[in-house]
C-alpha cells in the first residue's frame, strides 16, 4: 500500500521576514504618528466603558447607542485633559 | 478652532445618523436637517478661520517671493589659503570663507568686508537707488548683504552667514511663518481662550444631566409630555452649538492672523525682525535710548549765524567765512558759504593765487590761503592757537561768543585771517522736524525717551529742550549706553535702542529691543533683534508704533469676541430652555430654538470674515494713555460687540425660513 503524499505548506522565510518587517514599519510609525495609536486604544477602553453606560441606561439606549455615548464620553474626557495641558504648558501648542 | 472642528466631525455623524446618541423625540427628517445645517455652519466657522490665516499668510507668502527674487545663486570667486581664486556656487560659502567680489558682481552672501572700496547697489533690499560706500575697519559701512551687486572696483569679503542663514534668508522665513513661535502675549491669550473652554465644555457636558433633572421633575408637576421640549433641546448637535457659542471662536480664529499681520507691516517698513516676539515688545516698550547725531539731529550741521568780534562787522565776518571755506566740500562749508552768500558775501578768485587747506585733525581747522593771506575757520581752541603763532592778540568778546553759541546748542567755528580774529561761526545741528511732536505721542502713551550725545552738557540740554525729549546724557561713552539701559531695565522697563557699531553690539544685545541699522557691522546687526535696511534710527519710533497697534488690535478684539458672547447666550440659553420658565429672557423674540441656534451660529461663523481686513490693517491708532485706551476699547469694541450681534442675529432669524 502506497501512503498519500503530506502537502503540507508552510510560510516561506521570505514571507515571515517581510510580515515582521510590516510589524516593525507600524510599530515605529506608532511612536511618530500618534493618533491612530490614541483611537485604538479609545475603542479598546470603549470595549469597557460601553457595556457600564448601557447597563446605567436602564434600557433606554440600545447598545450601539451605548458605544457611541461611551466613545463621545471619552473624547470629551480627551480634549478636556488637551486643555489642562494648554493651559499648563501653552508654549508648546 | 480645534474644538469647533471636533465638534463638525460629531454634527456630521448625527446628520447622517440622528439617533446615533440616544432617539431623538423629534421627527428624525426634521432633525436631520437641523444638524446638516449646524454641520454646515460649523464648517464654514473652520474653514474662515483658515482662511483668516491664509489670507496674513499669503501676504507674507508675496513679501517672501519678493525678497526670494533679491536672492539667487551666483558663482562666488572663493580665496583659497594659498590666495588663489576658485568659482564655487554661493550655496556652497560657509561661515569664514573669504571671496572675491569685483564690479558688477553679486555679491554671494552676507559678510563683512576686510579688504578694498566700493560702492554697492543695495536697492533689491532697501529700494534707494542711491549706491552705498562699502570700506573695511569701519563701524558703519562695513557690512555687506547676500543679493546686493558691487558696483565699483573690488572688495575682499569674509562671509559671516552660512547657506539659508543670512538676513534675508532670515525674513522669508518669518514672513512666511515658518519660524513663528507665539509671543508672551500670544501664549497668556491663548491660556485665557483654553481656560474659557475648559469651563464652557463642563457647562455643557452637566447640561444634560440638570436638564434631564428639570425635564422629570416638569413631567411630574405639569404632566407626562411637559418636559419633553427641554430634552429635545438637549441633543447632541444643539449641545455642540451651545458650546461652539459659548467659547470665544472669534478671537480663536483670528489671534494667529494678528500676529502674522504684525510681521508684515514691519516688513513693510522695510525693517527685518528675528521674531514676532521683537515686534510685541516694541508695544510694550517704557524707555527709548536715542543718538543724538543722525537720530533727533539731521546729523549735517549747517550755520546759522555769524557773530561778529574784535571790531569787525558782519559782512567782514561772512567774507572771511565764505574765503575760509570756498574750497571746503563738507555739508558744513557749503552751508558757511552759503549762508555768507545769503549775506551778500562775494568774492571773486579769479587771477589770484588761492589754495585750499584741508581740515585735519591735528590743526581742527580749515581754510584757504589767498594771495599771501591765510584765512582760517575751525575749532575755537585751535584759531586762538594759530592766532597766537601769527603774534595777533586773542579778544574777550571770542569766549562770550563761543559761550553764546553753546548756550544755544550748536557748534563755535572761530574765523581768522591771519593774527586776526573775525568772528564766530554758529553751527546748529537741526533738530529733525516733526519729532517734537513724536515725543509727545511717546509721552502720552507712557514711552519715556533718553537722548544719549558725546557733546558738552550746555549743547546736550539745549537739543534735549528743543527735540522735547524727556532726559538726556551729555558727553556719553558706549559703555554709558548699556549703563542707561541695564538701570531703566532694573526698574521693570522694556528698554528700546538703535545703534551701528561694533561698540553698540553689547547694548543692542541687552535692550529689549534692539534696531540695528543695515549700514552698521555685523556684530550689531547679530546682537540686534531687528535691521533696519533703510539705516533710518527714527525708524524705531515707528516700531513702537507698530508693536502697539499690534498689542492694541488684539485687546480690541478679544474684548469684541467676549462681548459678542452674551449676545449669543441671549439667543440660545432662553430658547432652549423655554419650557423651564426662563423664555422671557429672549429678548430679541427669536422665532423657535432652532432659529435661534441657526442664527447665532451664523453669525458667529460670518464674524470672523468681516474682522479679517480689520485684523490685518489693524484697529487705528491713537496716542493715548492706558487708561484712555482700555475705556476707548470698551466704548467700541465691547459696547459695540454686544450690541452688534443682538441686532445682527434678530435680523438673520427674521430672514431665515426655519419656525
Amino acid at each position: 500500500m502506497k501512503l498519500p503524499l503530506l502537502n503540507l505548506s508552510f510560510p516561506s522565510l521570505q514571507t515571515t521576514t517581510q510580515a515582521l518587517e510590516e510589524v516593525l514599519a507600524i510599530g515605529s510609525e506608532w511612536r511618530r504618528q500618534k493618533l491612530p495609536l490614541y483611537l485604538f486604544l479609545a475603542l479598546c477602553l470603549n470595549l469597557v466603558i460601553a457595556p457600564v453606560v448601557y447597563a446605567t441606561s436602564n434600557n433606554e439606549f440600545s447598545r450601539s447607542q451605548a458605544w457611541a455615548l461611551g466613545l463621545l464620553g471619552l473624547g470629551t474626557a480627551a480634549i478636556s485633559v488637551y486643555l489642562f495641558f494648554v493651559m499648563f504648558i501653552p508654549e508648546k501648542f | 478652532m480645534f474644538v469647533v472642528w471636533l465638534g463638525t466631525i460629531v454634527t456630521l455623524l448625527v446628520t447622517i445618523n440622528p439617533n446615533l446618541f440616544g432617539t431623538v423625540q423629534a421627527d428624525v427628517g426634521q432633525q436631520r436637517l437641523l444638524n446638516g445645517i449646524i454641520t454646515f455652519i460649523l464648517f464654514f466657522t473652520v474653514l474662515f478661520a483658515n482662511f483668516a490665516e491664509a489670507v496674513a499668510e499669503g501676504r507674507g507668502k508675496a513679501q517672501a517671493d519678493a525678497l526670494r527674487s533679491t536672492r539667487s545663486d551666483t558663482i562666488a570667486r572663493k580665496m583659497l589659503p594659498d590666495q588663489s581664486i576658485q568659482e564655487v556656487n554661493s550655496t556652497e560659502l560657509r561661515r569664514g570663507d573669504q571671496v572675491k567680489v569685483i564690479a558688477g558682481d553679486m555679491i554671494p552672501a552676507d559678510g563683512e568686508v576686510i579688504q578694498g572700496i566700493g560702492s554697492v547697489d543695495e536697492s533689491a533690499i532697501t529700494g534707494e537707488s542711491a549706491p552705498v560706500l562699502k570700506q573695511p575697519g569701519t563701524d558703519i559701512a562695513s557690512s555687506v548683504t547676500g543679493g546686493t551687486r558691487l558696483l565699483s572696483d573690488e572688495l575682499i569679503v569674509r562671509i559671516s552667514a552660512d547657506p539659508g542663514q543670512g538676513f534675508i534668508d532670515r525674513m522669508i522665513s518669518l514672513v512666511e511663518g515658518a519660524e513663528r513661535t507665539k509671543t508672551p502675549n500670544e501664549i497668556a491669550l491663548t491660556v485665557l481662550l483654553a481656560v474659557l473652554t475648559q469651563v464652557f465644555l463642563i457647562v455643557v457636558a452637566t447640561t444634560p444631566s440638570l436638564s434631564g433633572y428639570i425635564a422629570d421633575f416638569l413631567d411630574n408637576v405639569l404632566g407626562s409630555a411637559a418636559g419633553n421640549s427641554l430634552r429635545a433641546g438637549t441633543s447632541i448637535a444643539i449641545l455642540i452649538s451651545l458650546l461652539v457659542a459659548l467659547i470665544p471662536t472669534t478671537i480663536g480664529g483670528l489671534l494667529s492672523a494678528i500676529g502674522i499681520a504684525g510681521m508684515d507691516r514691519v516688513a513693510q517698513f522695510n525693517v527685518i525682525a528675528t521674531s514676532g516676539r521683537a515686534v510685541e515688545a516694541c508695544g510694550d516698550v517704557n524707555t527709548l535710548v536715542l543718538d543724538k547725531t543722525g537720530t533727533i539731529t539731521l546729523g549735517n550741521r549747517l550755520a546759522d549765524e555769524f557773530i561778529p568780534v574784535n571790531g569787525h562787522d558782519l559782512q567782514e565776518v561772512a567774507n572771511a567765512g565764505w574765503i575760509a571755506s570756498v574750497f571746503d566740500e563738507t555739508p558744513e562749508g557749503r552751508s558757511i558759504v552759503r549762508l555768507a552768500e545769503k549775506l551778500g558775501a562775494k568774492f571773486d578768485l579769479n587771477g589770484q593765487p588761492a589754495e585750499g587747506i584741508e581740515f585735519s585733525a591735528r590743526t581742527r581747522m580749515s581754510g584757504t590761503d589767498l594771495d599771501g593771506k591765510e584765512y582760517r575757520k575751525g575749532a575755537v581752541d585751535a584759531i586762538k592757537g594759530f592766532v597766537r603763532s601769527r603774534g595777533g592778540q586773542v579778544p574777550l568778546t571770542l569766549d562770550q561768543a563761543y559761550e553764546r553759541v553753546s548756550r544755544l546748542g550748536g557748534t563755535p567755528l572761530a574765523v581768522c585771517q591771519g593774527p586776526d580774529i573775525y568772528g564766530v561761526i554758529y553751527l546748529k545741528d537741526m533738530v529733525k522736524p516733526g519729532l517734537r511732536e513724536r515725543f509727545d505721542q511717546l509721552r502720552r502713551m507712557g514711552v519715556k525717551t533718553i537722548m544719549l550725545t558725546g557733546d558738552n552738557r550746555i549743547t546736550a540740554s539745549v537739543i534735549a529742550k528743543e527735540a522735547g525729549v524727556d532726559d538726556f546724557i551729555a558727553e556719553a561713552t558706549p559703555e554709558d549706553k548699556i549703563d542707561v539701559i541695564r538701570s531703566e531695565q532694573a526698574q521693570g522697563k522694556l528698554v528700546a535702542m538703535t545703534g551701528d557699531g561694533t561698540n553698540d553690539a553689547p547694548a543692542l544685545a541687552q535692550a529689549n529691543v534692539g534696531l540695528a541699522m543695515n549700514s552698521g557691522t555685523q556684530a550689531a546687526k547679530e546682537a540686534a533683534n531687528m535691521v533696519d535696511l533703510d539705516s533710518d534710527p527714527t525708524k524705531l519710533i515707528d516700531l513702537v508704533t507698530i508693536g502697539k497697534q499690534l498689542l492694541i488690535t488684539r485687546g480690541a478684539l478679544t474684548t469684541f469676541s467676549v462681548a459678542n458672547d452674551i449676545a449669543k447666550y441671549f439667543a440660545i440659553i432662553p430658547t432652549i430652555f423655554a419650557a423651564a420658565g426662563i423664555g422671557a429672557l429672549n429678548i430679541m423674540g427669536l422665532k423657535s430654538a432652532q432659529s435661534a441656534i441657526v442664527s447665532a451660529l451664523i453669525y458667529n461663523a460670518l464674524i470672523i470674515p468681516v474682522l479679517i481686513p480689520l485684523a490685518l490693517r489693524g484697529v487705528q491708532f491713537r496716542p493715548l494713555t492706558a487708561d484712555q485706551l482700555l475705556q476707548r476699547n470698551i466704548l467700541i469694541y465691547g459696547l459695540g460687540g454686544i450690541i452688534a450681534p443682538f441686532i445682527a442675529i434678530k435680523a438673520i432669524d427674521l430672514i431665515l425660513p426655519l419656525s
